[in-house]
């Protein structure tokens, strides 16, 4: 049985802080696009077949979709007054079944910036809620509270999908196992693409834990939109990349490469524009002794830099442990911080797209 | 002749003959049909014949359903890991051959290899589903994308 929510739809100010968010905007180098908010071009991009759409995987944006995400959210950085009421009497549902602060805060800021009603499900709140009732009678419950939209986080693989065929309201992967974690690849894309200048001909390296990742493949199959672009996955055999990712990647031709051994680590990362780095975790290793005996290859530091591009950038989802040095927090490689920053307009053009008022 | 003997030459009046089965790849096709719940019925019985000789293959196996028509998706399946299978239903002591449609998706009837799927949770009402990609020699999990390979699915009958 399905008790009624201790707390209620929140109206007003979000509770968190947001002058770090203001912060976000003010450091920020903004590239205008010929793009300005209400011409027709706008318009027609609100009136997008992402309406109503869930956004469950990577796969399911096509690179036109994705372009029009960015030009959204480069709007909401240069126009972030215009799209307070974007989500007005929209109510967006934020179940998350898993742990997460960064993630939930992100989207908690996103739809309220936008004007949004959002209905905070995260834990432990969320256990008590649902008393180990079914992921399917939570969302049927969500459902019948008349939420717009469903922002899930998930333990389960697969999750995402499960969910978007139970409820009719559009539903926002925010991670589903270690499957998919496509808004973060969206925002990664993003980052290339406003650091970089544009995403085509890029040799993009991930290194760390590819298997267990959710980021991963997302970025995989996003990356895959684009023309010329070149993978290099650079993890032991037994954290490698998954073999789904690799039938993907060769159904659309997308040429990649799978570095296992610890020599062939810095002939890879001096081929790259972009080294995106992940956690590697001890507990992922079958033999403890083995996480000892490679955790060093996989540490970015200056020492492995060395044999990088002057250009590269480095990205991570953070947070991070020590898998990637504060020492490269100072240099012009360290993309990671304007990262994270870009979290919050790439949602907010997401919902505004998925939910948002027509105009 | 004994009387066990009788019982293995004997004719089907009705029933399903799945014949030309690789060798020895006979509880693999059981595995498939799910014969453990189906020789519950009193009427079922199930010949196997394992190893026999065969003119085109060399040795196949065949198996015999007394008194029972398998289900498409089940003779589907089969022709899918098996393409040399030949089914036969036999009606009024008469052969009919039998050729299924193969399916593009798998319903219901294989476990997801990924323990962490949503598909693999015992309480939520999910039906499984897999894409069949022939060509490449895999079902692909329509909810977590894991691979398959179509020669494992007997392992990963639903329960
Ligand atoms: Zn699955």
């Amino acid at each position: 049985m399905v008790c009624a929510p201790s707390k209620t739809v929140i109206r007003g100010e979000p509770p968190l802080p947001t002058d770090s968010v203001n912060a976000f905007y003010k450091a920020m180098p903004i590239r205008r696009r010929v793009f300005v908010l209400g011409d027709r071009e706008t318009r027609s991009a609100f009136k997008s077949d992402l309406r109503g759409r869930d956004i469950v995987s990577a796969k399911d944006l096509s690179r036109d979709e994705l372009e029009l995400v960015f030009e959204v959210a480069d709007d909401v950085l240069a126009n972030s007054s215009a799209y307070s009421a974007v989500l007005r009497g929209r109510r967006v549902a934020l179940l998350f079944v898993e742990p997460s602060t960064r993630t939930f805060s992100s989207f908690y800021i996103a739809a309220r910036r936008l004007g949004g009603d959002v209905l905070p499900l995260n834990e432990p709140e969320m256990t008590s809620l649902t008393k180990g009732e079914t992921l399917y009678d939570t969302l049927k419950m969500l459902e019948g509270y008349g939420v717009d939209c469903i922002v899930m986080r998930h333990p389960s693989r697969g999750a995402a999908r499960f969910a978007a065929d139970v409820v009719s309201a559009p539903v926002i992967n925010a991670g589903s196992g270690s499957q998919e974690h496509p808004t973060q690849a969206i925002l990664d894309v993003y980052t290339i693409l406003k650091k970089r200048g544009e995403v085509d001909g890029i040799s993009l390296g991930m290194l760390g834990d590819l298997r267990f990742s959710r980021t991963v493949p997302s970025l995989a199959y996003l990356v895959s939109n684009f023309d010329d672009v070149e993978l290099h996955f650079i993890a032991p055999s037994a954290l490698q990349v998954r073999q789904e990712v690799e039938l993907y990647l060769n159904d659309r031709n997308v040429k990649y490469t799978k570095v296992t051994r610890q020599q062939d680590i810095p002939d890879a990362i001096s081929r790259l524009d972009v080294l995106y780095v992940t956690r590697l975790q001890k507990e992922r290793f079958p033999d403890p002794s083995e996480y000892e005996r490679l955790k060093g290859s996989y540490r970015v530091d200056m020492d492995m830099l060395r044999y990088a591009k002057t250009s590269l950038g480095v990205m991570h989802p953070l947070p991070r442990v020590d898998e990637l040095d504060a020492e490269i927090d100072r240099t012009p490689h360290a993309w990671y911080f304007d990262q994270a920053s870009y979290g919050l307009p790439t949602r907010m053009a997401i919902f505004a797209l998925v939910v948002g008022e027509a105009r | 002749m004994s009387s066990e003997e009788q019982l293995l030459v004997r004719k089907i009046d009705w029933g399903t003959v799945i014949d030309h089965i690789p060798n020895w790849r006979a509880d693999q096709v059981l595995k498939l049909i799910e014969v453990e719940s189906l020789i519950k019925e009193p009427d079922v019985s199930v010949i196997v014949l394992k190893s026999v000789p065969s003119r085109k293959y060399g040795k196949k196996d065949v198996i015999k359903l007394y008194h029972y028509f398998i289900k498409e998706p089940d003779a589907a399946l089969i022709k899918l890991l098996f393409p040399t299978v030949t089914i036969n239903f036999i009606k009024d002591w008469k052969v009919q051959k039998y050729v299924p449609n193969l399916p593009e998706e798998l319903v219901g009837k294989v476990r997801c290899p990924e323990v962490t799927c949503i598909s693999n949770a015992r309480r939520e009402p999910v039906v499984r589903r897999f894409a069949v990609l022939k060509e490449k020699g895999y079902v692909r999990c329509y909810y977590c994308d894991a691979l398959l390979e179509i020669s494992s699915i007997p392992d990963f009958i639903a329960a």
